[in-house]
């Protein structure tokens, strides 16, 4: 062979068997869903379960909170990030050395991290302690309840810990590849930094950091753990929700488990259409501001 | 040729004793089963929340079952059981009839329902385990898991007793009886919480307080009654809303997992935590995460006990390995071993009296540890456990007018 191959055919045995095996999975779930389930003497399929997930009170509570959850730590770690991008990409003493402590929790597990907040930040934890040691309080019950509250501050501090290094890192990236050319032209054509910022290096970073916010956005949505460890008993996210059915003592529960993890995925495909809507706009944007 | 791959096929079917087929099995005798279980390998699921528990299984089990049988023992922690069922139920849905993952799996009550409402466990073959004497079936807490018929599909391993601990340095005189417990909460705010169900504990916690409120367990006894269920869940719902402004963080959340409670009480936020497992209070202590001043105590108008135990799954590959595995589990020997509370601390599930001599003289010589209150002492006032829709029904229902 001398010609060049395809790669979709050099690709085709994984594409095969990542494609089969999740396309698989989904039917099978859509097919639960639908209260088919002839193992347990469901033979004829309905949207029983569907309308009883929707019209449940708890589930609509959940998804509000699974919402919020989402929307607050990807624009807290989203600002947080863009200003700690702008601030790594100088030169300055010391730059690499909080370069890399910066990145250093990339490497630590979501769950692990969750435990560190425990340990910090929960009414037992180390600040209540120093609190405590201080003369603030007198009791843990005192100190702000920061973990398991119903605003889900504590999981949302997690994520925003968690994600402000991912994002930063893909806009310096970013950053280093758009060049200071561009901003150093608009500042000799007399614009000020804030405009300079504002007209010229923020619609180019604008593709990335938006896409970064999406893979925030859907993971903080979908996310299992961390709500289940920080979060408070009621409401709870919607992946704790869902699996929380799916591990209900009653088999006939199942369809209503795969009821709630087929709109938690058609939400998810909503938003990623959403994002593909937003994103072309902007990067053609971003290529104008070139 | 033909012949051949014959042979060369059934040589590495026994090689790899792959004992699927259960009726074969029950055709056997016991000789024969032990012979059949060599070389193989059992799965076995459990909770795996106890580094003790876990030492027991996988050091001393597991080497006796390879001395002595040339069998391998995998255990494999879970959070849950229910997750467990939920492999088995996949497997079956996918038509995976004799080749499953699960060989053994630790489990009672509304997980052992599940089982049987999805006919997905391996039943009719424990006369055949000849420690299976030792068992008192007369016994209905023993031949009913909460309330449910074991109709030879499981071997009981423990039985167990709910208790609740205290710091005695920090409560010394705590309240013995249900109705001095709410009184108690009410006049300590902040300082009691119980995991919210559908926590396994915390669903047992609850149940106690229906008990209480619909004047005991008598009446409730037998299948699901809807009538009976609304006049003692209308009581129950008031009295946990009643008491909710005096919890931990004034009832606006409640701890997620007996884990979460658990850490509360090691760190001094809540007075009591509680358990069915009394024997975890004093492995607590020993690990130094509970004060040497734990206390542990039942209640004068009862605590809810049941039997835990193990169950094969209908498509387990390794039967026999299994089986062999629950027979020894059974013996008097390993009964006694897990009742030493430096071990575990378990209570046996077996008849002391049909064990040999030495058995009994062991059992005799246990010391309990002083965290644990003893089993005998929590025995006086025992209350058995709902059927397993009187749970469903009182789960859901705390989660509409409680917990929300």
């Amino acid at each position: 062979m001398t010609g060049r191959t395809n790669p979709v055919w050099l690709l085709l045995p994984v594409l095969l068997v990542l494609g089969g095996l999740f396309l698989a999975a989904l039917g099978l779930t859509l097919i639960r869903s639908f209260r088919y389930m002839p193992v347990l003497g469901l033979t004829e399929p309905d949207l029983a379960a569907y309308a009883a997930v929707l019209s449940s009170p708890g589930f609509l509570a959940s998804l509000g909170l699974s919402l919020w959850i989402a929307l607050a730590s990807t624009l807290l770690s989203a600002v947080l990030a863009l200003g700690a991008a702008l601030l790594l990409r100088q030169t300055f003493p010391g730059r690499q050395l909080i370069g890399f402590l910066f990145q250093m929790n990339l490497t630590v597990p979501h769950v692990v991290g969750a435990v560190g907040m425990l340990y910090l930040v929960s009414q037992s934890g180390a600040f209540a302690r120093l609190a405590y040691a201080g003369g603030l309080i007198t009791a843990p019950a005192q100190f702000p309840a920061l973990t398991h509250d119903p605003f889900a501050i504590g999981v949302i501090l997690l994520y925003v810990w968690k994600e402000v290094p991912f994002i930063t890192l893909i806009l310096l990236a970013n950053l280093q590849s758009i060049g200071v050319d561009h901003e150093a032209t608009a500042r000799s054509l007399g614009a000020t930094r804030w405009q300079a910022f504002r007209h010229v290096t923020l619609p180019m970073l604008m593709p990335g950091l938006l896409a970064a916010s999406v893979l925030v956005f859907a993971f903080a949505f979908g996310a299992y753990e961390i709500p289940l460890l920080l979060g408070a008993s009621s409401p709870k996210a919607l992946p704790v929700l869902a699996w929380q059915s799916y591990t209900d003592v009653d088999l006939a529960a199942r369809p209503e488990a795969m009821a709630m993890a087929v709109i938690i995925a058609l939400l998810g495909v909503l938003m990623l259409l959403a994002y593909a809507r937003l994103a072309r706009p902007l990067a053609e944007r971003g290529r104008h501001a070139r | 040729m033909l012949r051949t791959l014959a042979a060369l096929l059934l040589l590495s079917t026994s090689a790899l004793a792959d004992t699927a087929d259960g009726d074969a099995l029950k055709g056997m005798s016991w000789d024969q089963i032990v012979e059949q279980a060599r070389g193989g390998t059992v799965n076995w699921f459990m909770w795996g929340g106890a580094d003790t528990i876990n030492r027991y299984v996988s050091d001393h089990v597991g080497a006796i079952l390879k001395r002595d049988y040339d069998i391998t023992l995998n255990r494999v922690g879970v959070a849950d059981a229910v997750e467990v069922v939920n492999i088995v139920l996949t497997e079956k849905e996918a038509g995976v009839t004799d080749a499953g993952t699960v060989d053994l799996i630790w489990i009672n009550g509304e997980n052992f329902r599940s089982m049987k409402q999805g006919d997905l466990a391996f039943c009719g073959y424990t006369d055949l385990l000849p420690n299976n004497a030792l068992v008192n079936w007369d016994n209905p807490a023993i031949a009913n898991d909460f309330g449910v018929p074991v109709d030879g599909c499981e071997v009981p391993w423990n039985t167990v007793q709910f208790a609740f601990a205290h710091d005695s340095a920090d409560v010394p005189e705590p309240p013995r009886d249900m109705a001095a417990l709410l009184d108690w909460i009410k006049a300590n705010p902040g300082r009691f919480t119980y995991p919210a169900p559908p926590d396994f504990t915390g669903s047992v916690f609850v149940r106690h307080v229906f008990y209480h409120a619909a004047g005991g367990a008598d009446a409730l006894l037998g299948p699901f009654d809807q009538a009976k269920f609304d006049a003692a869940a209308a009581k129950t719902w008031a009295i946990l809303n009643e008491i909710e402004p005096f919890l931990w963080r004034e009832g606006q959340t409640y701890p997620n997992t007996i884990a979460q409670l658990n850490e509360l009480f090691a760190n001094g936020e809540v007075a009591f935590t509680f358990n069915y497992d009394p024997s975890q209070f004093g492995l607590a202590v020993q690990a130094g995460t509970y004060p040497e001043t734990t206390r542990s105590f039942g209640l004068a108008d009862g605590t809810i006990g049941n039997t835990n135990y193990t169950l094969i799954p209908f498509n387990s590959p390794n039967k026999a390995a299994a089986m062999v595995l629950q027979n020894l589990l059974l013996s008097g020997e390993e009964q006694l071993e897990k009742a030493k509370p430096e071990v575990w601390g378990a209570s046996p599930a077996i008849e002391i009296s049909r064990t040999s001599a030495e058995v009994q003289s062991g059992f005799a010589a246990i010391e309990g540890h002083p965290s644990v209150v003893s089993a005998e002492e929590l025995a006086k006032a025992a209350l058995p456990e709902l059927q397993a829709d009187w749970l469903t029904a009182i789960e859901a229902g705390w989660q509409a007018q409680v917990g929300n």
